[in-house]
């Protein structure tokens, strides 16, 4: 790109970008969350959510409602956003688009392997797959025994190909390996996607790098925090952690050597950026969790990407806020529809 | 006057409405659509309110029958619209009501998804025949071509592909085959490719008929594949991979006989199929047909039901719980109706205790409600979309119905083309119960709600185009000219004299390209044409220079009266809201101020025009120049327009003073209304030095509004400037071309450029150039005229009418 591509932004992504600001003022506010959790029944979700953007999107479920059927609907809406955007446009965007669906492919090879384990029916789990995530050859995915099956019959010709240069082996696929297989994709996956946005340059590259160095450390940390107390070797840690991030290089070793969630905390203490989202987790009882923490702190990142213009950042930024807001949804609708209100109130508000 | 020049006296009523008698009530009142009601539960978020459970069943209702009308769309089954629309339904018979679409929606759907599994089962027989039939010919030419099978010992042709000769051979050999979407062909054949390692042989072919898919209704392309394999292991794969691509998977039949005993089976089972299929279609029609008859008024009955509760929703109940207390703006001429209505909602319910009514003071300002008739609409909607009037202040919109079109049609001056713009306009009020007009989209739509201020443009175009004397740009001799040309010629002068007085002889024809008419030469002027402008200066070379003096000055004293006019309707405001001294301190001042400068050059226009002939227009002052000396040098000692100009200094200066006071009587008028408010209120704060900032501001915007609005009047003269140049622009280039031509060629020429002519007059100087004139009258209105006196911060009553909800079935289906 050239230098101040600023100028040349609007020609091929200026509606794109209006587009999705508008969308990004259709969030849910804080005054609608105060009402949605005054709701007594689903019932009263919906008819609350009629008021706001989502509008009717509820109009055609026969009763009753359930909270799977309102999840269903939101990611259907948000996928028909995302496709409208996407089909709407043009080189860079559309390979950032690509970029941003892969993290959902992701996951649904792994839903779909893990099912193939378990010997589900492939039409049981496609229901649980992310529609964004969706391609065709995803539901041949069971056919593969190893990885380098998996990549020569199955996903050769999707975006996922480039990762998998990594996790090329022979291994029979369990559910370790499988665990292993989606961390080693992620970490080459999110390396990839920085490498992109760093190349793009410009306000795309100040705004996404951040976003994605905050992914890659959080993954980081989550991968130490679930490897407590399993078979994982420390090497073969080191080797899952995504290596874009501000951890990179000193504070993955030490990640990697730690053992348990005080060792990871004085880790994350070297770090200025880190050191008070830990210093927010509550102790056992009480308190929010890490989980709680770093998704405060991603929708925080998100909604400042809105204050650049001419970014690719903002598509990103809508998609993260959106998912969070639907989890939010579900989170009310699901306290509600088991009658278990007491936690209702911890969702994530979106600034 | 009447009701147009305000805006009518509202009153607040609280309505006690028993609560088994309430849905009658609003539903009277709806029909009637007499009151605005006031939300008492503001604070209440929208599903804790009362009525939520009867919102819900409406909404409920109303799914029901979008899917009746979207199902009835879907079987081309006529939608009968009622005329009459029917009242809400009586609780009573509301059960009823849903218990019955209930039942129909079930019945429905049952038979619609039968329907669609048979034409599913259809559809997949008629797959697996074609199939078949495509296969056939793929069989027959891997025996004749396929080169793979050269190979294997020679055998009978015939049985090559018998499945049980490749058994023999040791080697399993299995066939899927099928059908699948032709966009997925490629990357299908791609996967099996690499999934088996090339083990496999696909054969393909496209069949040539399109198949409609009975779900999404979608007419897709479909290919024929046939996959021979060896091994179990590797058609296991091929299945999954089949799944994977959503192909539709059917046996393959091994031998011919097999072959052609399924093709029969099939043929006789689509037979079966179709019959079947045709009686539920049948069965269908009807529940159709008879659920088609009543859907229209059912969903009336459902708006008008939910209308009604979500009214409902805005009552409040009082402490028995007994009775709905409703708060309702209602104009005071309709106080008897509201009554009236109550009482017949009382009666139809049946209940012992009425629902009543009265009237409570308030302090809040009620909303404005000005009636309209179609003739009168359109102009209010012009101010209304300025601002809506506050509560009770003059209404611009009365004196708009004349002012508008005449200052358009001062831009618009041409006589030819008011005349076809008011024909036009005359066609749409003729015709306007015209169902297509009604109905008719956008643009049209805009016209016809504006047809009668075109109709008004139009004829005030006519009657300016008849004083600019401008008809297509060309001028009319109704009257015969005042100049005379053969009197410049008049030999009855000594030559002397003729040089004198710059009489023409036959040198001067002969040798000036242009001569000049002298209006002192006797004989040669003889008074004004009758009306508008005499046509001689059509054929004059400095026809714009007389032109465009005379608009500029029009405009001015157009403009000034405009202006002025506004000024004296802000006092009719000032009076209805018992302002006295803002007559004194505001408009009597600013009446002043405008008068002496710009009335006095006003004045001056008229005084010179009437004073200076043709002789001594020599000598006559500019106005221009007078008008600045005024202001510079009251001493200046040029010779001035009249003899007494002098004296009138005196004036001048008094109006200096009054301009210099303005200010500080206007900062006195905002103390008086402070203080005035403080009584009332007993909490405002009084701050001077805010009120002094804006009471200056204000002072110091009128004055200099006064000189830029005056300037702004301009454009009447600068529009109707453009529209005459234009037009004439227009005629040169085109008709005056064709009428040069020879007469033989001239004829067929003419034809063209006529029509051309035609369509470019239509859309460059009526459509264009009425746009932009319309455009700027209506800045006119907003800005210049009531800026001088309309406020316009009401709202609008929005009375609770049935005959607001929409009757279409339009929407439901979207």
């Amino acid at each position: 790109m050239l230098e101040g591509a600023e100028f040349y932004f609007n020609v091929d992504h200026g509606y794109l970008e209006g587009l999705v600001r508008g969308c990004k003022a259709s969030l849910l506010t804080q005054q609608d969350y105060i009402n949605l959790v005054q709701c007594e029944t689903l019932e009263d979700v919906k008819i609350h959510l009629q008021t706001t953007d989502y509008g009717n999107f509820l109009a055609n479920q026969t009763n009753p409602l359930t909270v799977s059927k309102i999840d269903t609907e939101m990611r259907k809406k948000l996928c028909r956003e995302f496709e409208y955007f996407r089909n709407h446009s043009l080189e860079p965007l559309s390979t950032f688009f690509t970029y941003m669906t892969c993290s959902y492919m992701i996951d649904n090879v792994i839903l779909l392997m893990n099912g193939a384990l378990q010997k589900k029916s492939v039409k049981e789990i496609l229901v649980k797959c992310h529609p964004l995530g969706r391609f065709t050859e995803m539901e041949a995915v069971n056919i593969a025994e190893t990885p380098s099956d998996l990549f020569n019959a199955v996903l050769v010709e999707t975006p996922l190909a480039p990762f998998f240069q990594d996790c090329m082996s022979e291994n029979t696929l369990d559910e370790l390996n499988i665990e292993l297989l989606r961390n080693k994709l992620y970490k080459s996956y999110l390396e990839a996607f920085y490498k992109f946005c760093k190349n793009h340059g410009d306000v795309t590259a100040e705004i996404m790098c951040p976003i994605l160095e905050f992914e890659a450390d959080r993954r980081a940390f989550i991968i130490t925090l679930n490897s407590f107390g399993t078979e994982l070797s420390k090497d073969d840690r080191e080797t899952l952690y995504p290596t874009c991030g501000k951890l990179y290089p000193e504070g993955l070793h030490l990640l990697a050597q730690a053992e348990d969630f005080d060792q990871m905390r004085r880790v994350a203490d070297h770090y200025g950026v880190y050191k008070p989202l830990f210093e927010a987790v509550g102790d056992g009882s009480g308190g929010k969790t890490l989980e709680d923490v770093f998704y405060e702190r991603e929708v925080q990142m998100n909604v400042l990407a809105f204050n650049r213009q001419f970014h690719y950042g903002v598509f990103y930024a809508y998609t993260k806020l959106k998912e969070q807001e639907m989890r939010n949804i579900v989170w009310i609708a699901e306290c509600i529809s088991q009658r278990h209100r007491t936690k209702i109130n911890s969702y994530i508000p979106i600034l | 006057m009447g009701s147009l020049f305000r805006s009518e006296t509202m009153c607040l009523a609280q309505l006690f409405l028993q609560s088994g008698t309430a849905y009658e009530c609003l539903s009277a009142l709806g029909e009637k659509g007499l009151v605005q009601f006031r939300d008492l539960n503001q604070n209440v978020s929208s599903f804790q309110r009362k009525f939520v459970g009867e919102v819900k069943r409406c909404e409920e209702l109303e799914r029901i029958l979008a899917y009746l009308v979207q199902e009835i769309n879907r079987a081309d089954i006529p939608l009968p619209e009622g005329e009459t629309s029917p009242p809400a339904p009586p609780l009573k018979q509301v059960l009823e009501m849903q218990e019955q679409l209930q039942k129909l929606e079930v019945e429905l759907r049952e038979v619609t998804k039968n329907k669609e599994k048979l034409r599913k089962n259809l559809l997949e027989l008629i797959e697996y025949t074609h199939m078949l039939r495509v296969t056939k010919t793929f069989v027959k030419r891997n025996v004749e071509f396929e080169p793979t099978y050269e190979e294997f010992p020679p055998l009978e042709n015939d049985s090559l592909l018998d499945y049980s000769c490749m058994q023999r051979l040791g080697a399993k050999l299995g066939f899927v085959s099928g059908l699948i979407n032709q966009g997925k062909v490629e990357a299908f054949e791609k996967m099996l490719w690499r999934v088996c390692k090339g083990y496999t042989i696909v054969t393909y072919a496209e069949l040539d008929e399109p198949l409609e898919d009975p779900e999404t209704g979608e007419v897709i392309k479909w290919y024929v594949f046939l996959i021979s394999f060896w091994g179990e292991q590797i058609g296991h794969k091929v299945k999954k991979i089949c799944d994977c691509y959503h192909c539709h998977v059917y046996p393959y039949p091994n031998t011919a006989e097999e072959r052609k005993e399924i093709q029969e089976g099939l043929n006789t089972r689509i037979q079966d199929l179709y019959t079947v299929l045709h009686k539920t279609e049948d069965y269908l029609r009807q529940v159709l047909c008879k659920a088609a008859e009543s859907v229209y008024s059912h969903v009336i009955q459902v708006k008008k039901m939910k209308a009604i509760y979500h009214m409902l929703n805005m009552c409040s109940f009082d402490v028995t719980n007994k009775c709905l207390i409703a708060e309702v703006w209602c104009p005071e001429a309709d106080l008897h109706e509201l009554r009236r209505a109550l009482e017949e909602g009382s009666r139809e319910s049946g209940a012992t205790i009425p629902s009543f009514m009265n009237t409570i003071p308030t302090k809040e300002t009620p909303p404005t409600l000005i009636r309209t008739n179609k003739f009168t609409e359109g102009f209010q909607n012009i101010v209304d979309a300025y601002g809506v009037g506050s509560y009770r202040e003059v209404n611009p919109a009365l004196f708009t119905i004349i002012t508008f079109p005449f200052l358009f049609a001062v831009m618009f001056g041409d006589f030819g083309h008011g005349f076809v713009m008011f024909l036009f306009a005359l066609l749409l009020v003729l015709n306007e119960n015209h169902p297509r007009l009604n109905q008719s989209q956008e643009i049209m739509r805009m016209f016809f709600n504006g047809r009668y201020i075109l109709l008004l443009m139009g004829l005030f175009s006519v009657y300016t185009g008849l004083i600019y004397n401008d008809c297509f740009s060309k001028s009319v001799n109704l009257f015969g000219s005042g100049w005379s040309v053969s009197a410049m010629y008049s030999s009855s002068h000594t030559p002397a004299e003729q040089k004198k007085m710059g009489l023409w002889n036959d040198s001067i024809v002969r040798h000036n390209r242009v001569l000049q008419l002298d209006p002192s030469v006797p004989g040669v002027f003889q008074g004004p044409y009758p009306l508008g402008i005499d046509p001689i200066w059509n054929l004059a070379t400095n026809r714009l220079t007389f032109l465009n003096s005379f608009k500029m000055k029009m405009s001015v004293i157009l403009g000034i009266i405009h202006m002025t006019f506004g000024v004296i309707l802000g006092i009719f405001n000032h009076l209805h809201f018992r302002k006295k001294f803002n007559i004194y301190l505001v408009s009597v001042p600013e009446l002043l101020f405008m008068l002496c400068i710009f009335g006095y050059l006003i004045f001056m226009i008229v005084y010179k025009w009437l004073v200076y002939s043709a002789e001594t227009s020599r000598v006559a002052p500019s106005i221009l120049i007078e008008f600045i000396n005024m202001f510079l040098f009251p001493a200046s000692e040029t010779n001035g327009l009249y003899s007494g100009q002098s004296g009138y200094t005196l004036v001048r200066k008094d109006s200096e003073e009054e301009v210099s006071l303005l200010g500080s009587q206007d900062i006195e008028e905002g103390n008086n209304q402070i203080e005035d408010g403080y009584r009332e209120m007993m909490c405002e704060e009084f701050n001077f030095g805010e009120i002094l900032m804006t009471q200056v501001i204000h002072s110091i915007e009128y004055c200099l509004g006064c000189i830029s609005n005056t300037a702004s009047y301009l454009r009447l003269w600068a529009l109707s400037l453009a529209h005459a140049q234009l037009s004439d622009v227009l005629w040169t280039m085109l008709v005056r071309v064709g009428l040069r031509v020879d007469t033989t060629y001239g004829v067929l020429l003419l034809l063209p450029v006529i029509a051309l002519f035609a369509v470019l007059t239509i859309f460059i100087l009526l459509i264009m150039e009425g746009l932009s004139a319309f455009l700027h009258a209506i800045r006119l209105h907003w800005v210049e005229f009531q800026n001088k006196f309309y406020v316009g911060a009401g709202t609008k009553f929005v009375p609770f009418s049935f005959r607001l909800l929409s009757s279409k079935f339009s929407d439901d289906v979207a």
